[in-house]
This record gives structure tokens, C-alpha cells and sequence, in this order.
């Protein structure tokens, strides 16, 4: 076992210790946000551990967990958190039935494909972030080092494809662009806009900051993924570290009590 | 507080407000702000690009 295999395991400890921590926020104050980011946080955590799992060895239901929390819904869920804190609570009822369908939606169509996977090509030589998806080759494109291909009939044309665990053309693949593509404008938009409020009245500079750092660490994970997914993957698990610790650390900024403000003489003040 | 409230005589610190002439609140945050925002649309016309076809991996 490397260093790199060791950071995932890493990254989960601290989204637990972090997910705890929201959760026993929401047990408190019962504010829907701190639930949402709950749920979401847990997705994140055990997607890192399935992550780091799937480096060492295969498990069918670990791929399962990995695939649906951590590469589709968490991003969506905790971003969803961030969304009750920004529009009106009828737009929040309607999101959180669609977010609450579409992850069951999701789930069932994994369920589907868990039977049509072909395992064969699992190793635990390369990140299970590159060996998941099925990739037809264009015209021209070459093989890359060490991938296996398959001639196959899809949508009609003979192609070529890199094969991965998940059969090509898998319905659920269609689903993740979407969860993505929500939690990407609900958490980090949510996040700089949120930080941007603040930073125009020029008030609370802890949730500035904390703000920023959520949005920091949302778009490193968000960009370790991409590249992991063209190819450079030797980022992701560095990323990943790093996206906890920065989403930690600016969720404890943004919700440090706000001190209130003392009104203190004249006097004091110009004497400082 | 309201302004209105502030006793007179006293001086609000402001503790829960941002410090002036700060290069940190001046210029790093709203710099770091564009670039994320930039960042973001990529990203999401990435994951539209992968939704539409057009992106494929």
C-alpha cells in the first residue's frame, strides 16, 4: 500500500468527522440546509472510501456505492443544501422532490446495469475512475496504452469502444451529467454567490471566506474529476484530500457565530 | 444594528464587518471569485458537452 492509497482513506475520516459534524447541527437547530448538506457529505465520504477501496480489490456493491454517491448524487445533495438557503421554500419543495426522484430514478437504473458488468477488465493497476466508462473510439483514435477494446453494434453503426465496467450506452450514465451539472451551479454558485452578498455589503468576512473556500473546494474535486476522466488521473486522490479539507475548514468559517456589533465610546477608539 | 440605535456618543467596531485597505477582501476574494466563476461555466458546459455527446469518455 502507497501514500496515494492511504489519502482516500484519509479524505473519508475527515468528510466523517465533517458529516457528523452538520448532522449534529441539524439534530440541534432542525434547519433543513445542515440535513441536505448532511446527506450529501455522507454520499462524499463513503464514495471516497469505496474509491479508496476499489485501489486495493473489487467489490460488485462497492462499485455500486462508489458510482451512484460519489461520481452522481453527492455533489447534487449538497448543493441542494445550499439552494434552501437561497430561494423561496416553494422552490425548495419542488427541487427537493425532483432531487429526491431522481436520485431513486438513478439508483434503479444502477440497479439495472449492476448484472451487465463486465468485470473482467477490473484492475487495480489504474484508478477505478478510468477503467468505469465504455468509450467508443472516433475514427482515427488510437488505443490507449494497456486498454482493451470491443467491436460491438451501438445505436445501429459497428464501433469500436474502450471497454470499462459499465456497458456501453448504460441509461444510468445519462443521469450523472445531470446531478452534476445541478450541484455544480447550486454549490459552487450558491458559494460565490453567496460570497459575493456578503462581499458587496462588505459585512461578515468569515462567511466571505468560508464561502470561498467551499466554492475552492467543490471546483478542485469538480476538476480533478474531469481530468481523471481525460486521462490524468495521478491528481485525483491529492484533489480529493484537499476538496475536504477546504469544504471543512470553510463550512467552519462561514458557521463561526457572528460577533454582534459592540458599540464601544469614542473615545476608546481613537484612542487605539 | 441600525444605525439609528447606535447610542450617541459610541462608535460601532464593526467586528462582523470587513477590514478597510485589505488586499485580502480588495483584491484576492474578488479575484478569486471571477476566476471560480469562470471556472464553473466551463465545467458545466463540460458536463453539458458530455450530456449532449459531444464529450465523450
Amino acid at each position: 500500500m502507497t501514500i496515494n492509497h492511504l489519502l482516500p482513506f484519509i479524505s473519508t475520516a475527515i468528510m466523517l468527522y465533517f458529516t457528523f459534524s452538520v448532522l449534529q447541527r441539524y439534530y440541534v437547530r432542525r434547519a433543513p440546509h445542515f440535513l441536505f448538506w448532511g446527506i450529501g457529505l455522507a454520499m462524499f465520504g463513503a464514495g471516497s472510501f469505496a474509491e479508496a477501496y476499489l485501489a486495493l480489490g473489487w467489490n460488485r456493491w462497492i462499485f455500486f456505492v462508489w458510482y451512484l454517491f460519489g461520481a452522481a448524487l453527492n455533489a447534487a445533495w449538497i448543493g441542494h443544501g445550499t439552494l434552501t438557503l437561497l430561494v423561496r421554500k416553494r422552490w425548495v419543495k419542488v427541487m427537493t422532490v425532483v432531487l429526491v426522484v431522481g436520485s431513486l430514478f438513478a439508483g434503479y437504473l444502477m440497479l439495472t446495469t449492476m448484472p451487465n458488468l463486465d468485470t473482467s477488465i477490473f484492475t487495480t493497476d489504474k484508478l477505478i475512475s478510468e477503467q468505469y466508462g465504455t468509450k467508443v473510439l472516433e475514427p482515427g483514435e488510437t488505443v490507449p496504452d494497456g486498454a482493451q477494446t470491443i467491436t460491438t453494434t451501438y445505436r445501429g453503426e459497428q464501433v469500436t469502444a474502450v471497454r470499462g465496467l459499465l456497458p456501453l450506452g448504460s441509461p444510468v450514465r445519462l443521469t450523472t451529467p445531470f446531478f452534476n451539472i445541478y450541484g455544480l451551479l447550486t454549490l459552487v454558485g450558491g458559494a460565490i454567490w453567496s460570497a459575493y452578498l456578503f462581499w458587496r455589503k462588505r459585512v461578515l468576512p468569515n462567511r466571505v471566506i468560508g464561502n470561498v473556500l467551499i466554492a475552492a473546494g467543490a471546483l478542485l474535486i469538480g476538476s480533478a474529476s474531469t481530468l481523471t476522466r481525460m486521462g490524468y488521473g495521478q491528481f485525483l486522490y491529492l484533489g480529493e484530500l484537499f476538496s475536504a479539507i477546504l469544504m471543512f475548514i470553510g463550512f467552519r468559517f462561514a458557521a463561526r457565530p457572528q460577533p454582534e456589533e459592540v458599540a464601544q465610546p469614542v473615545v476608546a477608539v481613537a484612542a487605539d | 444594528m441600525c444605525a439609528k440605535n447606535v447610542p450617541k456618543g459610541t462608535y460601532p467596531t464593526g467586528k462582523s464587518r470587513m477590514p478597510k485597505d485589505s488586499v485580502l477582501f480588495d483584491k484576492v476574494i474578488p479575484a478569486s471569485l471571477i476566476f471560480m466563476g469562470i471556472l464553473t461555466v466551463v465545467l458545466i458546459l463540460f458536463a453539458a458537452g458530455v450530456l449532449l455527446g459531444i464529450v465523450q469518455f
